[in-house]
């Protein structure tokens, strides 16, 4: 009969498919999947070199790499982490909106065994790893379990172009009011004094938080982040700051029309074509100047504190951190992939490749007079004195103070206004 | 006569001997060799709905019906969700963004609707009275923005609308300096510049549905209308509006449900509805929400609101609409 026929082919060619199959599941091949919010091309090349070494140094181990934009890696995490198929490895943004709600809701595992294994609390001061903390029910930020290890980090200050300095006679300052004279001895000189644009929103929250942490108190700051028992955002360091930063538009420190300037395009572009002589914003864009031929020409310090004393206090910290999925069959070796990445050995490379470490650098790894030691130092500054600020967004959802920053610049509230509207945000967004 | 039919209906019909002799087809569906369909077995026609119907279950219903259930639970989208009663609701019906969000969507309507269907319709009374050489070319380019995708339309206009983007460099080059501003990061001219753009992608639509509306318009009623003396605008006021009513309740509905759907070019332009919450609408609102935020409880019970706002304003048109042809048929 046909039928038969046809029912033996068939049966016939499923046997050679499972045949083909079976052997090579039993070589035990490990994909270790990683997933992180390195796109930009440096980055991903940054990503092979160290997915190679780990390769290497683990025979029969595939590390599959996946880089996401940060928005989207946020999005997708969640769902992935809950499902079969997700990343063994990937970079948890800090803060309640991210880690805490996957802590909660036990999709991530708590590496404090690991980091005992490995030694990971040497690797940066233990202020940092508490911002890669959680308590293990997920409510309660800064204390508890580790749940990440950052091998970057990041701090936020002030580039500029060294030769627009030397020729208005400006040095770099060392004390808030002095940064404030030479903002008026830009704008006299009829040049915009920071580059700034303000249309995606984020922006925003790096000049606020640059005139806001210099006269804030960490303790307070630190208390509000973590949500610590009377933690508030109505302080008169924040509504200072606030008046301050419509003093800055209404003044013309920032260009025309910043209100329609993104990032990644306009904002970048005028600093890259000096249509400013300075831009407030974080280590991670040093990678996308250096790739300029003239980016030694560009120089870094971050806001000084009011007294010349007093070291600066800046936003900042260790990047975003790898984490484990508490679903990864393969967490061990997620966590010896995770303690590669932040050795002090990978740190020298990514300091080549235009990266800040998170761990200590040397100061014999560093060239004089080059914007990556410009950065270091800057990093060196405020970690040694342990004087690292925090994201607003760890703790009030980034879209409503996003939305409260661009009210308070067009004058459609008051600082009045935008400090109550972002403790009211603060407080609904409490987990 | 192998059973009896009337013209009042099938209630009466007998199905006789010779029926066995039909095709399979014809007898599962009930279909009689008179090529009518009988009421005898009506469960026969659910068979052939069946595999469209699982898939639309599959990919339609279980959805929404998981959402509308989702909307009674505090969920943040991968927790376990707890039962909460009304109080997504309650919230949302208490939340200041929500009808700041929902008044927008309705302010677009402007833009999305009532421009389209005017623009339309002036470009109807140009395009479709006279023969017009090259009339397929103004048909196809007048229609190419609403074929766009939404995203690619965003991005045209963010480059547009950029500080020193064309929009304002041509106001410069013209004198006109003091009308140039950040149009999308400007609390005034953002909402205006988002609607432009979305009149901008709808009035293709609605130009299209009336050309082809008014081709089926009898020609003897303007040959009558011009014997007594009408003239252009008469003849568009008295012959091709009436003619095209229907049409333009077509266009209201599809225009209004994608005004109050509107999320990708908002998304595009500025940035989940900034500067500040100008054009923050309500899908915006449900995705910040939803995944911004880890509220996905209270985001399904905004889609479940969103979802009932449109079904009443699709029902009242459709009635409108019921009448107005029942009014035709007259």
């Amino acid at each position: 009969m046909f039928n038969t026929k046809r029912y033996l082919v068939v049966f016939v060619l499923a046997a050679f498919v499972i045949l083909a199959i079976v052997p090579a599941a039993a070589q035990e091949e490990i994909t270790l999947v990683v997933w992180d919010t390195f796109v930009r091309p440096a980055e991903v090349a940054m990503m092979d070199q160290l997915s190679a070494q780990f390769e290497e140094a683990n025979p029969g181990v595939t590390v599959q790499h996946e880089g996401y934009n940060f928005d989207d890696l946020m999005l997708v995490l969640p769902q992935s982490l809950s499902e079969e198929g997700g990343p063994d490895v990937a970079q948890i943004n800090q803060g309640a909106t991210s880690m805490g709600a996957l802590v909660q809701a036990g999709l991530i595992l708590p590496l404090d065994d690991y980091a005992a294994e490995y030694g990971w609390r040497d690797l940066y001061a233990d202020s940092l790893h508490a911002r890669n903390s959680f308590s293990a029910d997920g409510l309660t930020y800064g204390e508890g379990n580790l749940y990440g290890i950052s091998n970057t980090a990041e701090v936020v200050g002030v580039y500029y172009w060294k030769q627009a300095f030397a020729d208005l006679g400006i040095e770099v300052p060392t004390t808030f009011a002095e940064f404030e004279g030479i903002l008026q001895t830009i704008k006299d000189a009829g040049q915009t004094p920071i580059v700034f644009g303000s249309l995606d929103g984020w922006p925003a929250i790096h000049e606020y938080s640059a005139i806001e942490h210099p006269f804030s108190d960490p303790q307070n700051i630190d208390d509000f982040i973590f949500r610590r028992e009377g933690a508030t955002f109505v302080n008169d360091a924040n509504l200072q700051a606030a008046q301050k930063l419509v003093e800055w538009v209404d003044a013309g420190y920032f260009p025309d029309g910043f209100e329609g300037m993104d990032y990644d395009n306009a904002t970048l572009a005028a600093f890259r074509n000096r249509e400013g002589v300075m831009w407030i914003t974080g280590s991670w864009i040093a990678a996308s100047l250096l790739e300029d031929a003239n980016a030694d020409e560009i120089g870094f310090f971050v806001i000084p504190s009011p007294d010349a004393e007093t070291p600066p206090y800046a936003v900042g910290g260790v990047g975003i951190p790898y984490g484990i999925s508490a679903n990864s069959p393969n967490a061990d070796l997620a966590a010896e992939f995770i303690n590669m990445v932040s050795s002090p050995e990978v740190a020298a490379q990514l300091l080549e490749l235009g990266f800040l470490p998170a761990v200590a650098v040397g100061e014999d790894q560093l060239t004089e007079g080059t914007l990556t030691t410009d950065i270091v130092n800057a990093w060196n500054l405020i970690s040694s004195n342990n004087r690292v600020g925090h994201y607003l967004d760890w703790a009030v959802p980034l879209d409503d103070i996003n939305a409260a920053l661009q009210e308070l610049m067009a004058k459609q509230i008051t600082p009045e206004d935008f400090v109550t509207q972002v403790e009211d945000a603060y407080v609904a967004a409490a987990p | 006569m192998a059973g009896q039919l009337d013209e009042r209906g099938l209630e009466n019909f007998q199905p006789s001997s010779t029926h066995r002799s039909q095709s399979l087809l014809a007898r599962l569906t009930g279909e009689t060799y008179l090529g009518r369909k009988a009421h005898a077995r009506p469960y026969q026609a659910y068979l052939f709905i069946l595999p469209g119907l699982l898939l639309y279950a599959l990919f339609v219903l279980i959805p929404i019906l998981n959402t509308l259930r989702y909307s009674f639970y505090d969920w943040t989208g991968f927790s376990e969700p707890v039962y909460n009663g009304l109080d997504n609701y309650t919230t949302l019906f208490n939340d200041k963004d929500f009808w700041v969000a929902i008044g927008h969507n309705f302010f677009f309507v402007i833009f999305s609707t009532i421009l389209p269907i005017l623009l339309g319709l002036f470009l109807t009374s140009l395009l479709s009275r006279r023969k017009l050489r090259g009339m397929v070319i103004f048909r196809t380019g007048l229609f190419i923005p609403y074929v766009m995708s939404p995203v690619v339309v965003g991005i045209i206009w963010r480059w547009m609308f950029a500080p020193a983007g064309p929009i304002n460099q041509m106001l410069t080059t013209i004198g006109l300096e003091a009308l140039a501003r950040p149009w999308l990061g400007d609390f005034t001219a953002a909402p205006l510049a988002v609607g432009g753009v979305i009149t901008w992608v709808q009035y293709g639509l609605c130009m299209v549905l009336f050309i082809s509306g008014a081709q089926s318009i009898n020609e003897e009623l303007y040959d009558t209308a011009i014997v007594f003396g009408a003239n252009g605008w008469q003849q568009f006021r008295y012959v091709t509006l009436p003619g095209l009513r229907q049409h333009i309740l077509v266009a209201f509905v599809i225009t209004f449900i994608s005004a109050m759907r509107l999320f990708d070019l908002i998304f595009v332009l500025t940035n989940l509805g900034g500067p500040g919450k100008q054009t923050l609408v309500t899908s915006i609102f449900l995705y910040t929400e939803t995944f911004r935020k880890n509220n996905a409880g209270y985001g399904s019970a905004i889609a479940v609101v969103l979802t009932a706002i449109i079904l009443v304003v699709s029902a009242i048109v459709t009635r409108l609409q019921a009448r107005t042809e029942a009014e035709e048929q007259l």
